[in-house]
């Protein structure tokens, strides 16, 4: 999914301000492309119109934020930094609007755009924290961690996480079944899965393999990513 | 299906083998009982169940292998099948048989045997390879726990039988059982005075109904007044509110906690990691890179004995040497001696018993079946199809289908009914009903390949690749919109995954008998029926008017002679029937290259035989069995042409 911005919406506002969410919107704009592996200049060209594109790296090249090499552009380290939490916020806007007030994936695009440029820094991470650190936006595309992401890994991950996101050859107590797939719950536990089992991931491709005591057990990947277990490294 | 040698079946006791999958149960079984066995399917089900005799300590027994189960309360259609052979009649035994390197799951099954009230010994076999992975049961204190003689077994080295038949002596009744929360054990006492008498104790019946077993109901039905019938429901559904998961989920949940401490109590667990031969080939072989030179490998394995052993030697031999040389002609010196013109023409004509059915049901149809039956057993027993499940999971999830489905589509390679008939394995009616369209629709029985193979192996490999690409695409491209079409959402499959072993020669040699003698009886007599039918409607010249009546859809459209309508007749009452009677068309040279290219794509992907159509109809209802054949039809004759016009405007040869 692209996200492309009309320009020009919130000019109501004063000049300045306008002017920080065009670089806003480029940033954006280069960062996506950059997401796609699309970084020549004609890339750009390609995305916002010849003329556009001069003014974009002319602007952003101002504020030592992007550089070109050859007929490439790189992001600067602010560059970077600004754009990844433009984009962050961008995204935590788009799953908050599709999870909480559940709107189609198609429909967060508009009002994600005006989020991006109004959230403060301690509302992005709450919202993030009250979202449980989500990796990716509702179009699959990855949300560039915060600070808070970065505790939740070191303090929380240890604990509870979905048997689907241990690496192959962890091992883990299992702690909990969602009973979202039911019928599954008979089978399963015929099978000597349950909370308190201890299972080791075997294999995650082409299909989850867990192994259980002496048992091997394929499953779906839906299935892994509702069990959920507390690993032991 | 019994077949008794000394007419004491009637006092002959039953002794039932039961335990999980793979623990060894039929090596057991083959060293208890003579050799005089017989595998016959459950009735109404695809199981396949082993009896035989035995006599152990002076006395005769039937011995029954009983399909391999995870839980007594029913899930699978072999679950089922193990439960209701326990339940029928009273007073047999059971011998459970048990990995001993798993025996926390053997136990689930151990507590509910003992719940049921029957008599029990429990052999721990496999006893060397839990060993050898530093696993120690202390088994006086297991057999003290459990209240039933434990004996330890390896039972393909035959060490430890002479112990399980003295333990025989001394069965009894489990005394561990599971006790239940306050609620479970409420129902339980509720519903204990309103069932019957029954083989299995009353406990075990209540807590099945508690646990939602619908497979009961017609037995339940029977044998208690509808009011009744009505309050036993009513107590299960009022159980069920209290909880949030399936009842059967906690008591299920319950019985391994129960066995959980017992294994405590009994097992001491090493940590050598035990060198397992074939494990690592088990693993390269569901590895998503190494797993796919393994399927070629498969792939040609299986081409080698069906394709040039079955299809190509064998064939050979009894089609020339057999019937070729000696029984035609002989047939036809003795029909010389029948003085009717009519008769002779019935046994040994262009539409005779002997030239037509015969041979082709038993010359060429036979040795490819035989054969692929044969490959087929071998992949079941090494432990390889489930791991080919999981390689082509995610394929297969492009048509709307699981991994599971690769058991039923490669059975399909063998005979498609009986594939029809498997397709119950799946979990969800969508999948099903998926897979039963895709058998009808493009997948070719091992005979008609045979005959397909060795008709385009005459044109060009190009012919070969068209062939299977339009066949495939056509299949994908159906199932993919089928599964769009199709309500009901996919299932998540949960599959086991045995440990991978050399195959068992005799137990291959058992199943693929069972097997070919399934096909036979259904096969052999549609092929007389179909040659009856071309003979008669020879005779009366409705041959004719059918070929004139399709003669502009199989000749504009397909560009073919009026005679292929002919195969396509028959091809209808079996499919590689009329595979054949193109094969013979084409070696009289009646097709041009495009010409048997258009025609194989289309009875490939014709609709299905009489005998298929039957059992989609008995399985899947007649709603579906007529829009799978509105489907098929038009595609096959669709596609058929579509390639005959391609092919023509292209210009190219095959
Ligand atoms: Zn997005
Ligand atoms: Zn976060």
């Amino acid at each position: 999914m692209r996200h492309r911005h009309r320009r020009g919406h919130g000019s109501s506002q004063g000049r300045s301000m306008e002017d920080e969410q065009r670089l806003e919107e480029y940033l954006e704009t280069l960062w996506y492309l950059q997401e796609e592996g699309r970084q020549e200049l004609s890339h750009i060209k390609d995305a916002v119109g010849e003329a556009e594109a001069s003014h974009l790296l002319l602007a952003l090249m101002e504020n030592r934020w992007v550089r070109v090499d050859g007929d490439r552009f790189c992001f600067e380290p602010e560059g970077a930094q600004k754009a990844s939490q433009i984009v962050r916020r961008h995204r935590l806007a788009e799953r908050l609007l599709h999870d909480v007030l559940d709107m189609g994936p198609d429909q967060v695009e508009e009002d994600a755009c005006r989020f991006e440029h109004i959230l403060s820094a301690d509302a992005t991470e709450s919202i993030c924290t009250f979202l449980g650190h989500p990796q990716t936006c509702p179009h699959g595309r990855p949300i560039p961690p915060g600070p808070c992401c970065q505790r939740f890994v070191k303090e929380v991950t240890p604990l509870v996480r979905p048997l689907a996101d241990l690496n192959p050859g962890q091992q883990g107590t299992i702690t909990f079944i969602t009973p979202k797939f039911r019928s599954r719950l008979h089978q399963l536990s015929s099978l000597g899965v349950i909370p308190g089992t201890s299972v080791r991931l075997r294999q995650r491709h082409p299909t989850f393999v867990i192994q259980v005591g002496e048992s091997t057990i394929a499953m779906d990947a839906d299935l892994a990513r509702n069990i959920f277990v507390r690993s032991q490294g | 299906m019994d077949h008794s040698i000394l007419g004491e079946q009637g006092s002959m006791k039953k002794l039932l083998l039961v335990g999980n999958p793979n623990v060894g149960k039929s090596v057991l079984f083959s060293s208890l009982t003579g050799r005089y066995v017989t595998v016959s399917n459950y009735p109404g089900t695809t199981v396949e169940v082993s009896r035989g005799n035995a006599r152990l300590l002076g006395r005769l027994w039937q011995v029954i292998d009983t399909p391999g189960v995870n839980n007594l309360l029913p899930h699978s259609e072999d679950e089922r099948v193990t439960r209701d052979l326990l339940m029928e009649e009273g007073g047999h035994k059971v011998i459970q048989v048990a990995d001993a390197k798993n025996l926390r799951r053997a136990l689930l099954i151990t507590l509910e045997l003992a719940e049921m009230g029957l008599n029990q010994i429990l052999v721990l076999n496999m006893e060397d390879e839990a060993r050898d992975l530093g696993i120690q049961i202390d088994v006086h204190k297991l057999s003290e726990v459990l209240g039933i003689p434990v004996v330890t077994t390896v039972a393909t080295r035959k060490k430890g039988l002479d112990r399980v038949i003295q333990s025989l002596e001394k069965m009894r009744v489990g005394s561990c059982t599971t006790s239940f929360a306050p609620e479970i054990e409420q129902a339980v006492a509720d519903l204990e005075p309103l069932l019957p008498e029954a083989p299995i104790s009353r406990r075990s019946l209540a807590l099945m109904l508690l646990c939602g077993d619908e497979t009961l109901s017609a037995w339940l039905n029977a044998r208690v007044t509808e009011r009744d019938v009505a309050r036993i429901e009513q107590i299960c559904r009022a159980l069920q509110t209290k909880y949030e998961e399936p009842v059967a989920y906690v008591v299920n949940r319950q019985r391994l906690l129960k066995a959980d401490q017992i294994v405590d109590q009994v097992m001491r667990k090493g940590i050598q990691e035990f060198p397992r031969r074939f494990q690592r080939i088990g693993d390269f072989s569901m590895h998503p890179i190494w797993g796919l030179p393994i399927l070629l490998t498969v792939l040609f394995l299986i081409y080698l004995v069906v394709g040039r052993f079955g299809a190509g030697f064998l064939v050979d031999l009894i089609e020339n040497e057999f019937f070729g040389q000696v029984l035609v002609p002989w047939t036809q010196k003795a029909a010389q001696l029948i003085p009717i013109a009519f008769l002779r023409d019935l046994l040994v004509g262009q539409y005779g018993l002997v030239t037509m059915a015969l041979t082709y049901a038993l010359a060429i149809v036979l040795p490819i079946v035989g054969t692929f039956f044969f490959a087929f057993g071998v992949l079941e027993d090494s432990g390889y199809m489930p791991r080919l499940a999981v390689l082509v999971n995610k394929a297969f999830k492009l048509v709307g289908l699981s991994g599971k489905a690769v058991l039923p589509l490669l059975l399909g390679l063998g005979c498609d009914t009986m594939a029809t008939l498997t397709a119950r394995i799946l979990d969800t009616k969508r999948e099903r009903i998926l897979v039963t369209l895709l058998l009808a629709l493009g997948v070719p029985c091992s005979a008609q390949l045979g005959v397909i193979l060795g008709m385009l192996g005459g044109l060009s490999m190009g012919a070969v690749l068209i062939w299977a690409g339009v066949v495939m695409a056509t299949m994908l491209l159906v199932g993919f919109l089928a599964a769009r079409v199709l309500p009901g959402e996919e299932g998540a499959f949960v599959l086991e995954i045995p440990p991978m072993r050399v195959p068992q020669l005799r137990n291959v040699l058992v199943k693929t008998t069972a097997r070919v003698e399934w096909y036979l009886k259904e096969a052999v007599p549609l092929f007389i029926l179909a040659t009856l039918i071309l003979f008669i409607l020879d005779r009366i010249g409705v041959l004719e008017t059918l070929q004139s009546t399709f003669q502009p859809l199989v000749s504009s459209w397909l560009g073919l002679p009026q005679r292929t309508t002919e195969a396509f007749l028959i091809g209808f009452l079996r499919r590689d029937y009329g595979a054949a009677g193109l094969y013979s068309l084409s070696r009289q040279g009646e097709l041009d290259p495009i010409q048997v290219l258009v025609s194989l794509v289309t009875i490939t992907l014709f609709v299905p035989c009489v005998a298929n159509l039957m059992m989609i109809f008995k399985e899947r209802g007649w709603r579906t069995a007529v829009s799978i054949v509105l489907v098929v039809f038009p595609v096959a004759f669709g596609v058929g042409g579509l390639l005959n016009h391609v092919l023509r405007w292209t210009g190219w040869t095959p």
